[in-house]
């Protein structure tokens, strides 16, 4: 069984990472990104199971999933952590925002009304937030699985601690009350919704031509804040002239959950329509597909029943979840 | 069936209605945990819960209570919290 998301080890000292910042600060985004050239080249050699889920997905696709290719992948996913560092510091040097669909959103923030932003990992949620940021006194929170990436975070945190309180992990009971305070306070709330968790609950779509579980609870969440959906993503692209920029898009999906009986067709709609949107922006641009994991072999019932099963059983706990039932025990 | 004040039976009808259990009001036991191994409901019902007793009983739960954990641990644990401050105001 290849690694689950949550499972996989953050490659990488703070150190090296420390030590790239500075590089990155003090060297420009130019020379900084000739140093991406032979960390990638490492990374890519090193990825393994990584490597070969990434082609599964390009096959998904149906494009050939050559070893340039999948480099070019990886060097784009570097592109985006070291782009980080610039919007972070607010530098000049950071690739230009081309933002799309915002209107529709500020039309909703104009009248007081917080909206929820549903995205994945595809692009980078960095050029997202500081799209975000460009409008003053928004408030905007992107929720994030605080396991991950960790070291990284850290590392670049220190370009701008203001970041931090962007950025709510979800444990706890009061995490989701802040984020509903956020809502009533005409903010934006940021979910991913792709990843999945063994023994979450979870609906089924058809992604990429293949059935797949994707996780119930940002769609639940969303209707909870009972504001208006937007999917989000931004693609780290090229423009004519070769330079790179993000095209940071916002698309809508949904108007604010209905109370009662009708929530389960509005999650339902909503569902389909944020895989139908991540599809469509996969195939724009499939180099920031950013899940290095195989994306259909794990969600599914059986790989998630397996997972929740081995973990709690590691955790020497009784509390060996069903996957099966736990999907179908409540609101069937 | 479980051993409900009057007050409980209706914070649990408000329970099941708000979050659409298909299950029997009368049959939460007030005292067994609502989350996870006890009644299985998650950080997202919570959420649900807050907002159903804040129209219903004018009772806001406010995120930095420091009691939030104890706040939401049991039915009988939200009853005797929304009775007391539902006396206050």
């Amino acid at each position: 069984m290849a690694a689950h998301w949550s499972e996989q080890r953050e490659r990488g000292s703070a150190l090296l990472l420390r030590l790239m910042r500075a590089i990155a600060l003090a060297a420009g985004r130019r020379v900084a990104g000739l140093l991406l050239w032979p960390i990638t080249l490492y990374y890519y050699v090193a990825a393994g199971s990584g490597r070969v889920a990434l082609a599964h997905f390009y096959q998904a696709l149906g494009r050939r999933p050559t070893g340039r290719v999948l480099f070019h992948h990886y060097l784009t996913f570097a592109h985006t952590i070291l782009d980080r560092v610039y919007l972070l510091a607010r530098r000049a040097d950071a690739p230009p925002l081309r933002v799309q669909g915002f209107e529709a959103i500020q039309k909703w923030l104009d009248r007081g009304q917080g909206c929820v932003l549903l995205g994945a990992h595809l692009g980078s949620f960095e050029a997202a937030r500081a799209a975000g940021l460009r409008h003053e006194g928004l408030k905007m929170q992107i929720i994030m699985e605080e396991r991950v990436s960790r070291k990284l975070n850290r590392v670049l945190e220190v370009l701008d601690p203001d970041a931090r309180n962007t950025a709510v992990g979800l444990g706890g009971p009061s995490a989701l009350l802040h984020v509903r305070d956020t809502i009533a306070a005409g903010g934006l709330i940021g979910i991913m919704g792709d990843r999945i968790a063994p023994a979450e609950r979870s609906y089924t779509a058809e992604f990429l031509g293949r059935s797949c579980l994707f996780p119930l609870a940002p769609l639940r969440l969303a209707a909870s804040l009972r504001a208006p959906v937007f999917f989000f993503t931004a693609l780290y692209r090229h423009s004519i002239d070769g330079a790179p920029c993000y095209e940071v898009v916002f698309h809508p999906l949904a108007v604010a959950a209905p109370e009662g009986p009708a929530r389960r067709q509005w999650l339902q709609d909503l569902g389909a329509r944020y895989v139908g949107c991540l599809q469509r922006y996969c195939r724009m641009a499939p180099d920031n597909w950013f899940n290095f994991y195989d994306f259909w072999s794990t969600h599914t019932l059986g790989s998630l029943h397996a997972r929740a099963a081995h973990e709690s059983a590691r955790r020497g706990s009784d509390r060996a979840v069903d996957c099966a039932d736990f999907v179908k025990r409540r609101r069937a | 069936m479980a051993d409900q004040t009057e007050f409980e039976r209706e914070l649990a009808v408000l329970l099941v209605t708000s979050l659409n259990l298909s299950l029997d009001p009368q049959a939460i036991v007030p005292d067994v945990p609502l989350f996870r191994e006890g009644l299985g409901l998650d950080s997202i019902d919570m959420l649900e819960i807050a907002l159903a007793v804040s129209k219903q009983y004018g009772v806001e739960l406010r995120a930095d209570d420091p009691d939030n954990q104890t706040i939401f641990s049991s039915l009988r644990a939200l009853a005797a919290v929304i009775a007391a401050r539902r006396a206050h105001s």
